[in-house]
């Protein structure tokens, strides 16, 4: 034994351990921090990319959870048509997902899909507001009318659709193939929107029935969405023979039903999705079809799906090739002349721009169809309102330089998509409503009401987000921002989708979807960027036992122990918690 | 039941028949096959412990001291780099009184990288508290591995096993398995006297202030003073129960010995073959193997060397800049003896990172300590040609 020279009460009065005699609770270590964890929803990326201003993430977790309905209904209050943009939307949202940094993009469009068709089968979500004695005209049913038009009903307002055409849908209708969107699948979305209210005039043109100013007149404000149907011409030689015919009018036979002759060898000049749409519906009338385009492949503005379709059906694709002249043979066209192009520098949209080398081919056709553009036709509009080579010119919230008149959609100057498309005509709407109830003030205030810098909200418009965001931090979180490590890799469920053969045997829908269960597994990939799912990652990496549930959910943190050590922010897998400055 | 096992096999049988509740270690070479054959067993029942996965080696000592810390017996292995990597963590196991058990597969230090078994990363770590046994046979590794809870929970104190890499570690030798009746009569459940419990919270390694640390280390002095006694008492009762004992120091052949080697792990078992052949040929040489290295057995030790007139310590280890281990620690114990007691004692470092030591390399220790004259400070290392 070694000898002690202890000279106290002895060393065996003291605690072989270091060990206190009581619990830790009397050390306040919260007294140290300088840092203080909070938990801050965040917007996931999907939701400040959607154009439309879906809360995605909101109603994935919701999906997660099994609250089918509950998510059904926060899509429905942000989009009227969610089986129809669950088909044909591009999915920017996809895009942006961080789930791609992992093991792919979570697959939001088909989870869309499945809850827009699911959506079908039951009653619409009620109304969210009283009814309000103003009356509202949209001109247009496309997916900026409809939109517009949908939000306004929810916001209490009585609403007119004037349609010029004999059925509601606009571009949805004349212009999209029904392999791609089933007309069920459109008038089913279309008439829950009549559900709520929406009366729609078909068969009426504004500015040749009725006038505009007469219109203007009956109604307590217009919002004018009439879309951008005129095929732009190509300016070359020999346009005006027979069998050269603009895309658009082509689609709009086909849509309608007819199955118009095109010969066998058909080109289609373009690049985009009506260039697409043209493309797949003329191998399914039988013809051999070349798609011309004067960039390459990455450059193509077309949905990639499409792209990708279109190739697997059988259309052949020459790139850097810029349309000059058509060549006449007895009377109708019977070849295309093109310039091979070069990429040069990029343009103003980013994308590098096609140069002339010179050189000149030859392409034999017996139809070709040109799609390389719409533009917006307007019969006698006001004169005074403003507008660019693009089309009218809108505000935030879609005003137009004129009072009580507001627009959205391709009629305006702003991107041509579906999806922003919906976007707009609810911006629209919102401010109509603002308008019209007189609400003063920056539209700066609207910010809060954005996903980041996405689309406005409706639902907070209406201040009734269903999620709990009490207190949302209106950054976009990203890829850096999370926790993969938390996260096991899933594989996603991609489409199916009928052989090309089946497929360009005839117009039934190509991609088949996912089922009930794989778009439930779909929502279980989300990693609910920014949200907190109450999934304990926190709770168990405290170090201070600091983090408890709160009573109803969601998590307490004992600030009276919490040191701040930040290790439950960089434990977090979704960036949900945030460390903010304690002391100034 | 006798079974051929590896070393390292043996380890993970011991570790089974002491029924430890939780396990956290990180692979390493040549340690790996521990924790392999740990986590099967605890994957197909046989071992109903709680295998805890970490990141590194540090956290797995942290995740060992924390579940020590509730009173449930637990166990972690490791080598070299991940040995030392546990470093600060060894203090906190051995301030904190804390029974836990380790097997530490000797292996060299890099850089030269190095696999191979030499002594440095354990005997590096002889300042942390906790006792260090070295073993010889694969048998010895199953029953000191189960002795060692024994020892660790009456002590409080942490024991640390070591076994050579690869030379014991990977090398198959019949073992008798204990029989788990008998090995849970000799070793029943932990009871420890302070745990963790939320039903009574206490706060463990807080903040001691001068007046009572110095107190502390006193009681952890004080125990780790009885391991010899303590063993020795549980060796008696494993002898008792299993017919197999091994002490902290074994004499081999060492009566009137001219020359005693002294050695520790596998090479013990080569020089008692060389011993075997000297004193086959009337040569009085003998073997002292040293098993406990912390504490140092000094009072056995002295015992066992007074009045032998030469000493050979073979180190497979070197404190560079010093000289071989075991040689210091030997000549600090026995210069308290009178003179004519005192052995002449001659160092020599060898078989370091791995390098074979054969009998003809033991013979050649032999040799040279016959031929010196007096001692040399400084140790001699062998095989190695300036």
């Amino acid at each position: 034994m070694p000898e002690s020279m202890i000279t106290t009460d002895g060393a065996r009065a003291v605690p072989q351990v270091a060990m206190s005699t009581m619990s830790t609770l009397v050390t306040r270590t919260g007294s140290w921090k300088y840092l203080r964890p909070a938990y801050l929803d965040r917007v996931a990326p999907c939701n400040a990319g959607c154009p439309v201003g879906i809360d995605i993430e909101g109603y994935m977790n919701l999906l997660r959870e099994g609250r089918v309905d509950e998510a059904r209904d926060l899509l429905l209050a942000e989009n009227p048509l969610p089986a129809v943009t669950g088909r044909v939307c591009h999915h920017p949202c996809e895009n942006a997902c961080n789930r791609r940094a992992l093991d792919g993009a979570v697959a939001i469009h088909a989870v869309e899909r499945a809850l827009g068709d699911l959506a079908h089968e039951r009653p619409a979500p009620g109304f969210t507001r009283d009814a309000r004695a103003e009356r509202v005209a949209v001109v247009g049913s496309g997916p900026a009318g409809l939109a517009c038009a949908y939000h306004l009903a929810r916001l209490g307002y009585g609403v007119t659709v004037f349609e010029a055409a004999g059925e509601a849908g606009g571009m949805l209708r004349l212009g999209i193939p029904e392999y791609r969107l089933p007309r069920a699948v459109l008038d089913g979305d279309i008439a829950r929107v009549v559900a709520h209210g929406v009366e729609i005039r078909t068969g009426v043109r504004i500015g040749r029935d009725v006038g505009w100013t007469e219109l203007h007149d009956a109604f307590d404000a217009i919002c004018v969405a009439t879309g951008a149907h005129a095929s732009r011409a190509l300016g070359v030689p020999g346009e005006q023979l027979a069998g050269v015919r603009p895309g658009l009018a082509f689609l709009r036979d086909v849509n309608a039903g007819q199955r118009p002759a095109l010969g066998r060898r058909v080109i289609v000049v373009g690049g985009g999705n009506t260039a697409m749409d043209c493309a797949r519906a003329a191998l399914r009338l039988g013809s051999k079809v070349t798609v011309v385009y004067r960039r390459t492949r990455d450059e193509m503005p077309a949905i990639r799906e499409e792209v990708d379709d279109a190739q697997r059906e059988g259309a052949e694709f020459v790139f850097l090739a810029n349309p000059v002249e058509f060549t006449d043979g007895a009377g109708r066209v019977d070849a295309l002349v093109c310039e091979r192009m070069a990429l040069g520098e990029p343009d103003a949209s980013g994308r590098r721009r096609p140069l002339p080398t010179g050189e000149r081919f030859s392409i034999d056709a017996d139809t070709v169809l040109t799609a390389i553009g719409e533009s917006s036709a307007l019969e006698d509009f006001f004169p005074e309102v403003a507008r660019s080579d693009s089309g009218l010119e809108v505000d935030a919230l879609g005003g137009t330089t004129r009072d009580l008149l507001f627009a959205g959609g391709d009629v305006t100057d702003l991107e041509r998509t579906v999806a922003d498309a919906l976007g707009a005509g609810k911006r629209a709407a919102i401010g109509i409503d603002r308008h019209l109830r007189a609400v003063r003030g920056d539209t700066a205030e609207l910010n809060a009401l954005r996903f980041g810098p996405g689309n406005l909200s409706a639902a907070r418009w209406l201040g009734r987000d269903p999620i709990r965001r009490t207190d949302p931090v209106n950054d976009v979180v990203g890829p850096d921002d999370l926790n993969f490590t938390q996260f096991a890799r899933v594989p996603r469920h991609d489409d199916p989708h009928l052989s090309s053969v089946r497929a360009v045997g005839g117009f039934d829908e190509v991609n088949g979807g996912l089922t009930t269960e794989q778009a439930m597994d779909e929502a279980r990939r989300c990693l609910n960027c920014g949200v907190c799912t109450e999934c304990d990652v926190c709770l168990i990496f405290c170090p201070d036992a600091a983090i408890t549930h709160a009573e109803g959910g969601a998590y307490a943190i004992a600030m009276d122990y919490c040191k701040g050590c930040g290790i439950c922010a960089a434990e977090c897998p979704r960036g949900a918690i945030t460390m903010t400055q304690d002391r100034p | 039941m006798k079974k051929v096992m590896v070393g390292n096999h043996a380890v993970a049988w011991g570790v089974r028949l002491a029924r430890v509740e939780v396990i956290s270690a990180y692979p390493i070479t040549p340690q790996t096959q521990v924790v392999e054959k740990l986590s099967e067993m605890c994957a197909d029942g046989t071992l109903p412990a709680r295998f805890i996965k970490v990141e590194s080696e540090h956290s797995a000592m942290a995740a060992v001291i924390g579940a020590s810390a509730t009173g449930v017996r637990t166990f972690t292995a490791s080598s070299s780099h991940g040995l030392l990597y546990m470093h600060e963590m060894l203090h906190w196991a051995g301030g904190g009184r804390l029974p836990i058990v380790m097997v530490d597969v000797n292996r060299a230090v890099g850089p030269g990288w190095n696999i191979w078994t030499d002594q440095n990363d354990s005997l590096s770590q002889r300042d942390t508290g906790w006792v260090q046994l070295y073993c010889e046979t694969n048998q010895e590794v199953v029953d000191t591995t189960i002795m060692a809870f024994k020892l660790a929970e009456t002590l409080s104190v942490p024991v640390m096993l070591m076994l050579d890499g690869f030379y014991l570690s990977h090398t198959a030798e019949p073992v008798d398995v204990p029989d788990q009746e008998l090995v849970d009569r000799f070793l029943p459940k932990r009871d420890a006297p302070y745990k963790l419990d939320t039903e009574h919270p206490h706060a463990f390694g807080a903040l001691v202030k001068p007046d009572a640390y110095m107190e502390m280390r006193w009681l952890q002095q004080e125990a780790l003073s009885a391991v010899p006694a303590t063993l020795d008492g549980i060796e008696k009762d494993w002898l008792r129960m299993f017919g197999r004992s091994y002490g902290a120091m074994e004499k081999y052949r060492a009566e009137d010995a001219e020359l005693l080697l002294v050695t520790s792990g596998t090479v013990t078992s080569t020089a008692r073959a060389v011993v075997d052949a000297r004193r086959a040929a009337g040569e009085k040489v003998g073997l002292l193997k040293v098993k406990m290295f912390r504490p140092f057995p000094t009072a056995l030790v002295r015992d066992a060397l007074r009045g032998v007139p030469r000493v050979a310590v073979l180190d497979r280890n070197v404190s560079p800049g010093h000289g071989g281990i075991f040689a210091e620690e030997l000549r600090s114990a026995l210069y308290d003896l009178r003179d004519g007691e005192r052995p002449e004692l001659f160092g020599f470092v060898l078989g370091l990172g791995g390098r074979d030591i054969t009998p003809a390399v033991i013979d050649e220790v032999i040799e040279k300590a016959r031929a010196g004259t007096v001692p040399s400070r400084e140790d001699l290392w062998v095989g190695v040609n300036p």
